[in-house]
């Protein structure tokens, strides 16, 4: 079985990865146990699986394993250190943002990647970031609102 | 009292769980010696099965079993047993499963059902309803009418595909007509949508050499899916152990019982394995429960002062391949189709017909979107017609204090106050002038009124346990599903508000576990706040005598002598207190002499006096609880395009106090916006070869956050009753009720132009105005 190197919120693992189409998101869970990113689609529409490689946002349904050989990886689980809560997390919590839960990883990790590269973003932009995920839940309305809060912990 | 929990806007106890990736939810979890299961579908809507090779696959690398339906006998159910887990002699739908392989990872099992070679004989197929019901369409359950179910509800006519007709007969609607001055007919059109809740839907299902069942499902009804295992297998159903952990959205899609009896099957013929299965998307769509599916024509007269004087309806689901989970659907649909109104005289007949698509279940109010949307559109048509502003017109009719519904049950002033919905959407959205047309837009404003009242099992009931713990926590059970509504966050509210402790104290698990929690109906019908919240108080008031007489034994006096506000203490003696976690284990005396009892109690609420609508005619006590409201929006429409914006939608309802304002908003806002949804974009598409078109995300659009309205107002009135636990009552669903007509009739105000058949989407809109010349 061939073998892939991957960094996972700062360690490093040696994953065999089976014949077929095996995708980074059935590396994160099924290899790593790394459940926080979601399967909604595998389709790369719904947004679940969103994670961060080599400090792009991407879906990770849609990326294949082999592709994210020697990839830095960073998932819901590395954003804090498990005692805190990140600025985002923490704008999700106080938003009322969090409803079923499903879509919440995947729109953190969003939100976190809009942050760092663009900590500015203008409401346009914030839109234009979250119109690539799906919520059923709160109609967004929490969402934006938590994005905007994160956005004011942050540049605090 | 000053409430200090019930009301507060408090944070949602299982927020944190969740924005770390840690909340467990059933495709999470991980057994010991777990096979994965792949699901070969028919790929074909009707045809008989002429065979199975499964040879070849079975030989595939790491496949430990290849499942057909040959020899299953099983015929699962609630009220209708008409359903096998698994396809055995013909194929119903084109989702639904032929074959299972179990491997030791997804992607042999998967690589292994390609190697599956199944025959068909294929069989004309019908998806239309209308055409399903007459006598020239294809027949598809040979055996509608001979199947096990529970007569007093379910009336299949035999020999047709008509699986359940419901009939509502109130008063002489031919009487009615006639004594109106106006009659308004229309044809409508609510298509088959799917929940699209976005976690898929998953199960994990195990035998035991001692024949028990132990499941792990994203299921809404815990303690019915395992009466329905027990009732599949034959064993008892104390044998039978059901998990739910988080749930991510279940909207009614996973209230009704789906993919666990295929998962079981194919577990019980490898005992001792774990067998997990999670959906697709794409199966999500094909081979799931499905939404609404409606074609109806619907009447109502009124005098000339907007009085109403009958309604007649006459609607067809089309219910798919299997009607066990589709006719609650067609009764509640024919009984509250008339909205929030009085109606002298009402004639419904509501047909379940069995056709080639997935079959329907529950959807978020189901039955009442369908009907209310009907009845939302003809009142603004009549309105126009009579030269009346639409609300005066549904004002008069409102269903108020001693005025009937078309049950036969009499309202009552605590029922919630809908003259007062009204009136705050009116304000809200009336009292400005609306925008001129401009070269670009068009404008328009609409509004709706809604009623829901929850369709349930008579005997509807939830139970909760409780225990205090010596440093004074307390644990607090139900069973209720948390699957986003917040029920875990106002079950904690309400147990510390009425054992009067701090909320950090409280504790309420979040798993459900038909082993250990209460038995609770199930998590359906915007019922957990009003029924658990019962429950809790009646388990609270328990705990509470029993932490009194633990008190009185210690203190040596009696119990009527002991005043309790969150510690005890002796009348007079308000200085000298007993903790609860001092009396929670019984009361331990310095010496070690502990006297009373340890502090665990349970509470339970049913809701009261319901029973089924009388076979004949339609009729009876089948509601315990309604919830008003009123809903309105002002749009604009993109000339060129044809685009709907919805600028600002408003929503005033009446669920008695509201426990939690964000977790309430959440579900008014949250439920526009599906609402939204159905009204402008969602539906099940079918190919020509009867295989559903737009399967995943992307193809079935649904709303994303640009599509959203650019405000939402949310208003809530509390009127008293004596309904709920601190006057609660339901309102998960009702936000989805009354959008559709509420936003098609501001279409109709912008453009002049009807429609009646959902979704309305741009490109009708564009071709319609093209017609008139107006874009």
């Amino acid at each position: 079985m061939p073998t892939i190197k991957l960094t996972v919120n700062g360690s490093t693992h040696q994953v065999e990865i089976e014949e077929g189409r095996v995708t980074l998101l059935d590396v994160l869970r099924d290899k790593l146990e790394l459940t926080g990113a979601k399967y909604g689609c595998g389709v790369g529409q719904c947004g679940a699986c969103t994670v961060i490689l080599n400090g792009e946002a991407v879906t990770s349904c849609t990326v294949l394993a082999r592709k994210a050989d020697g990839g830095e990886v960073l998932t819901v689980e590395g954003l804090s250190d498990g005692y805190t809560l990140h600025p985002i997390q923490e704008a999700f919590v106080e938003s009322g943002a969090v409803q079923c839960g499903f879509c919440t990883p995947g729109l953190i990790m969003r939100t976190y990647y809009l942050l760092t590269k663009n900590a500015k973003a203008t409401e346009e932009e914030i839109l234009e970031a979250l119109d690539k995920h799906l919520c059923r839940c709160t109609g967004y309305e929490s969402i934006l609102k938590a994005v905007k809060l994160a956005q004011a912990k942050m540049t605090l | 009292m000053e409430l200090k929990y019930v009301g507060k806007p408090l944070r949602r106890v299982d927020a944190e769980a969740k924005v770390t990736g840690t909340a467990t939810y059933v495709a999470d979890i991980r057994l010991p010696r777990l096979l994965h299961a792949k699901v070969l579908r028919a790929g074909t809507p009707h045809a008989r099965i002429r065979s199975i090779d499964t040879g070849e696959a079975e030989k595939m690398p790491g496949v430990v079993k290849v499942v057909t339906g040959k020899d299953c006998k099983i015929l699962f159910g609630t009220c209708l047993w008409d359903q096998p887990p698994i396809a055995v002699d013909k194929v119903r739908h084109a989702g639904e499963a032929v074959a299972v392989v179990l491997a030791e990872t997804p992607l042999q099992a998967e690589t292994a059902l390609k190697k599956i070679g199944v025959e068909y004989d294929p069989l004309p197929f019908v998806l239309d309803p209308i055409e399903a019901a007459g006598t020239k369409a294809p027949l598809i359950h040979e055996k509608n009418g001979e199947y096990g179910r529970v007569e007093y509800v379910v009336h299949p006519v035999k020999g047709t595909n008509i699986f359940h007709h419901y009939s509502l007969r109130n008063g002489d609607a031919e009487k009615g007509f006639q004594q109106g001055d106006v009659v308004i007919e229309e044809h409508f059109e609510f298509p088959l949508s799917n929940h699209c809740a976005i976690e898929p839907h998953g199960a994990i299902c195990r035998f035991s050499s001692d024949g028990s069942i132990e499941i792990w499902a994203s299921n809404q009804a815990p303690f019915v899916l395992r009466d329905v295992l027990a009732d599949m297998f034959g064993i008892p159903a104390a044998k039978v152990r059901v998990h739910i952990p988080y749930l991510g959205g279940g909207f009614g899609g996973k209230s009704d019982i789906c993919i666990e009896p295929l998962t079981a099957y194919a577990a019980s013929l490898v005992p001792g394995y774990a067998v997990k299965l999670v959906l697709s998307r794409r199966e999500v769509f094909t081979s799931t429960l499905v939404g609404r599916g409606v074609k109806a024509r619907m009447k109502i007269g009124a005098r000339e002062d907007g009085t109403f004087t009958a309604l007649e309806a006459e609607m067809y689901f089309s219910d798919g391949a299997y009607g066990d989970t589709g006719w609650p659907v067609c009764t509640v649909a024919g009984h509250n189709c008339t909205g929030p109104y009085h109606f002298p005289h009402v004639k419904t007949d509501v047909y379940g017909v069995y056709t080639n698509s997935p079959p329907v279940g529950a959807y978020r109010g189901y039955g009442h979107p369908e009907g209310q949307f009907m009845v939302g559109r003809l009142i603004d048509i009549l309105a126009r017609k009579l030269g009346m502003p639409v609300w005066e017109v549904m004002q008069k009719n409102f269903l108020k204090e001693g005025k009937e519904n078309a049950l036969g049950q009499t309202i009552s002033k605590s029922n919630g106050d809908l003259d007062r919905c009204l009136e705050e959407v009116k304000k809200a959205l009336f009292t400005g002038k609306k925008p001129k047309e401009n070269k670009r837009y068009l404008y328009g404003r609409g509004i709706a009124a809604m009623m829901k009242s929850p369709k349930m099992a008579t005997n509807s009931s939830s139970g909760c346990l409780l225990s205090i713990n010596a440093d004074g926590s307390v644990f607090v059970a139900l069973a209720g599903i948390e699957m986003g509504q917040g029920c875990q966050t106002v079950f904690t509210q309400m147990a510390a508000e009425a054992l009067k402790v701090p909320i950090e104290k409280v504790r309420m698990y979040q798993d459900v576990d038909t082993q250990f929690s209460p038995w609770d109906w199930q998590t359906v019908a915007s019922m957990q706040t009003y029924r658990g919240g019962r429950a809790i108080v009646q388990a609270c008031e328990r705990a509470i005598q029993q932490l009194k007489e633990n008190a009185a034994e210690a203190l040596g006096c009696a119990v009527e002598d002991i005043e309790y506000d969150g510690e005890c203490y002796r009348r007079g003696e308000p200085s000298k207190r007993l903790s609860i976690g001092s009396l929670a284990r019984g009361y331990m005396h310095e010496n070690g002499l502990t006297v009373g009892v340890p502090v665990h109690t349970a509470g339970s609420y049913r809701v009261q006096g319901v029973i089924e609508p009388d076979p004949k005619t339609g009729m009876g006590n089948a509601a315990a609880s309604w919830t008003f409201g009123c809903q309105a929006a002002e749009i604009r429409i993109e000339k060129a395009t044809g685009k709907v914006e919805v600028l600002h939608f408003v929503s005033a309802f009446d669920p008695g106090k509201v426990i939690n304002p964000v977790t309430c908003r959440g579900q008014v806002v949250g439920g526009v916006v599906q609402g939204m949804g159905a009204t402008l974009m969602e539906k099940v598409e079918f190919k020509e070869d009867g295989t559903i078109r737009n399967a995943n995300f992307g193809p079935y659009r649904l709303p994303r956050i640009k599509d959203v309205p650019k405000k939402q107002t949310v208003i809530f009135l509390e009127t008293p009753n004596n309904e709920g636990p601190w006057c609660a009552k339901p309102i998960a669903e009702h936000p989805i009720v009354a959008v559709a007509p509420t936003i098609v009739n501001a279409i109709r105000d912008a453009t002049g132009i009807e429609f009646n058949c959902l979704p309305v989407t741009a490109d009708d809109i564009l071709k319609a105005l093209q017609q008139k010349g107006r874009s």
